[in-house]
């Protein structure tokens, strides 16, 4: 023992560089995975980037902090797949920047929310929660119904996620006004194009019960009722994406 | 050099001296330095055993073939397989035969309670009498008839959901869509609020019959009794939906009604959509039948 480290210590280059290697270490363990997210990301079809709705139902559910209750992971656990469904896939959340995984569920898991209940219900909980659910703690979000949705913003948004990876085309961000507009189905026409552009699976139809209106809450139950549902699993098989 | 002993206490000093204060030179105790070379064998055992190292265009995947997908998928299959086991009965047999069935509903109706409070309670209340907006289960009033077959179809399919065999209804939006004028729709919501038993105008009651037999009676069926082929409530049973005051009726005929259930047959199984079928006729047992 007496003559290594000692001689280490007295060898000051030496010493220095070893420092170095062992701080680096924690760095290479962070970066060094990363160089292998192609194969982490698995093939997924279906999924797609966020319709500009969802994207702007996506940041109401950032800005009213939902992550801080609920998570949007159904980890490879018996528990969590008997309960939520399919284990989310790395794929799921490819466009989501930052992920919702979140690390605490005061409230259920919502990875796989979407359809499982109806746009009313949706409404009807958001605006008063613990009138519907015994025993919750869920504060209630009345005013999404009288805020006007300002889509203003989608297009800058939608332009800094496509900066960031997501493949949106210059097309799609150019119509993202009229796209969110024509999701909730307020007298905009553009069903057809914004299907062609996004997808079948896109959800089409008035979400808040105010047909003549544009609101919060409109993006907020769109960006809700798409969550888990774009991935078709019928295509998937266990093997293939076993990690 | 020579390490020279420090007698005090009995070790070797680093042979430095600063002022005539000395360093022992002591090395790390010897049980940490086995803990620590312990630690670092079971890590290389585990990479040997486990996934562990990328490389360029994969990773290491270790002797066991460990996934933890693959593990879950068979620990839920397992689950499944031990779930038919338990319920077996609604694995074979079809709810009308279920339905006849002796004792069914001591032995299984707690397991199934936890299978409606996780998918159904939200909408239908914990003790499925629903709440403003959802229909209570546990009465006799039904939209699509409560045969078992009729339940069992409603669960798997929906009412106005993304299924394409849902089933469909649609209280049109007379008032918002301009359908009726706005002095029928007062006329017939008097008229709604006289066969349904409520405090009423009689005049406008009158003059609303014609609207109703004109506009409503296609769906809701003569003297509102309701249409079980096409969903259409009863609007003379004193249940409602989405409430039956003047105000509440006013709302419905201006804005129409279209409630959506979602279709369950992709999210729960077969045998699952029985035992819920099961547990609301065993609902509706309890209380006067109304």
């Amino acid at each position: 023992m007496d003559g290594k480290h000692a001689k280490l210590e007295r060898n000051g280059i030496a010493f220095a560089m070893m420092i170095l290697f062992v701080a680096s270490l924690g760095g290479i363990f962070e970066i060094a995975p990363l160089f292998t997210i192609e194969n982490t990301v698995e093939e997924a079809p279906g999924m797609r980037p966020y319709s500009p709705l969802e994207l702007a139902g996506r940041d109401i559910y950032v800005r009213e902090g939902c992550y801080a209750c609920h998570s949007q992971m159904i980890r490879t656990l018996k528990s969590d797949v008997d309960r939520y469904g399919h284990y989310s896939l790395a794929a799921e959340s490819m466009y989501d920047h930052p992920h919702q995984w979140g690390s605490k569920r005061t409230g259920p898991d919502l990875a796989r929310i979407g359809q499982k209940y109806s746009d009313a219900w949706h409404v009807a909980h958001l605006k008063a929660p613990r009138e519907f659910v015994q025993g919750s703690v869920m504060p209630g979000y009345p005013f999404l119904s009288e805020t006007p949705l300002d889509t203003k913003p989608l297009p800058a948004s939608l332009r800094a996620l496509q900066r960031a990876g997501v493949p949106y085309t210059d097309a799609q961000i150019e119509a993202a006004v009229r796209d969110a507009a024509a999701q909730a189905d307020v007298d905009v026409d553009f069903e057809d194009e914004l299907r062609e552009s996004y997808g079948e699976n896109v959800q089409v139809r008035d979400f808040d019960g105010q047909p003549d209106r544009l609101t919060e809450m409109d993006a907020l139950v769109a960006y809700l009722q798409m969550l888990g549902t774009l991935v078709d699993f019928d295509q998937i098989k266990t093997e293939e994406i076993a990690r | 050099m020579k390490p020279e002993l420090d007698e005090t206490s009995g070790q070797h000093t680093t042979g430095h001296e600063w002022n005539g204060i000395k360093e022992l030179n002591t090395p790390m105790p010897k049980a940490f330095s086995i803990w620590l070379w312990l630690s670092i064998a079971v890590a290389v055992l585990l990479w040997l055993l486990y996934p562990a190292w990328p490389y360029v265009t994969h990773y290491t995947g270790g002797i066991l073939g460990y996934s933890s997908r693959i593990a879950v998928t068979e620990q839920v299959e397992a689950g499944r397989a031990q779930r038919a086991e338990t319920f077996a009965p609604f694995e074979t047999m079809d709810v009308a035969e279920l339905a006849e069935m002796p004792n069914l509903r001591e032995t299984y109706e707690p397991a199934i309670s936890v299978l409606f409070r996780d998918n159904c309670a939200a909408c239908h209340g914990r003790d499925a009498v629903g709440q403003i907006n959802f229909p209570n289960l546990t009465d006799d009033h039904w939209l699509w008839s409560g045969t078992p077959e009729e339940i069992e179809y409603t669960l798997q399919v929906g009412i106005n959901s993304s299924h394409d065999d849902t089933r469909y209804a649609e209280m049109p939006a007379f008032g918002l869509n301009e359908m009726l004028e706005q002095p029928e729709i007062k006329d017939v919501i008097e008229y709604v609020l006289q066969i349904s038993g409520q405090e009423h105008d009689a005049a406008k009651a009158q003059a609303g019959e014609t609207v109703f037999v004109d506009n409503c009676e296609s769906c809701h069926n003569e003297g509102g009794i309701g249409e079980l082929e096409n969903g259409a409530p009863s609007l003379i049973d004193g249940a409602w939906i989405y409430g039956g005051t003047r105000e509440s009726l006013a709302e419905t005929l201006k804005y129409g009604r279209a409630g959506v259930m979602p279709h369950w047959s992709d999210r729960l199984s077969a045998s699952e959509i029985r035992q819920l079928t099961l547990y609301l006729l065993w609902a509706g047992q309890d209380g006067n039948g109304d």
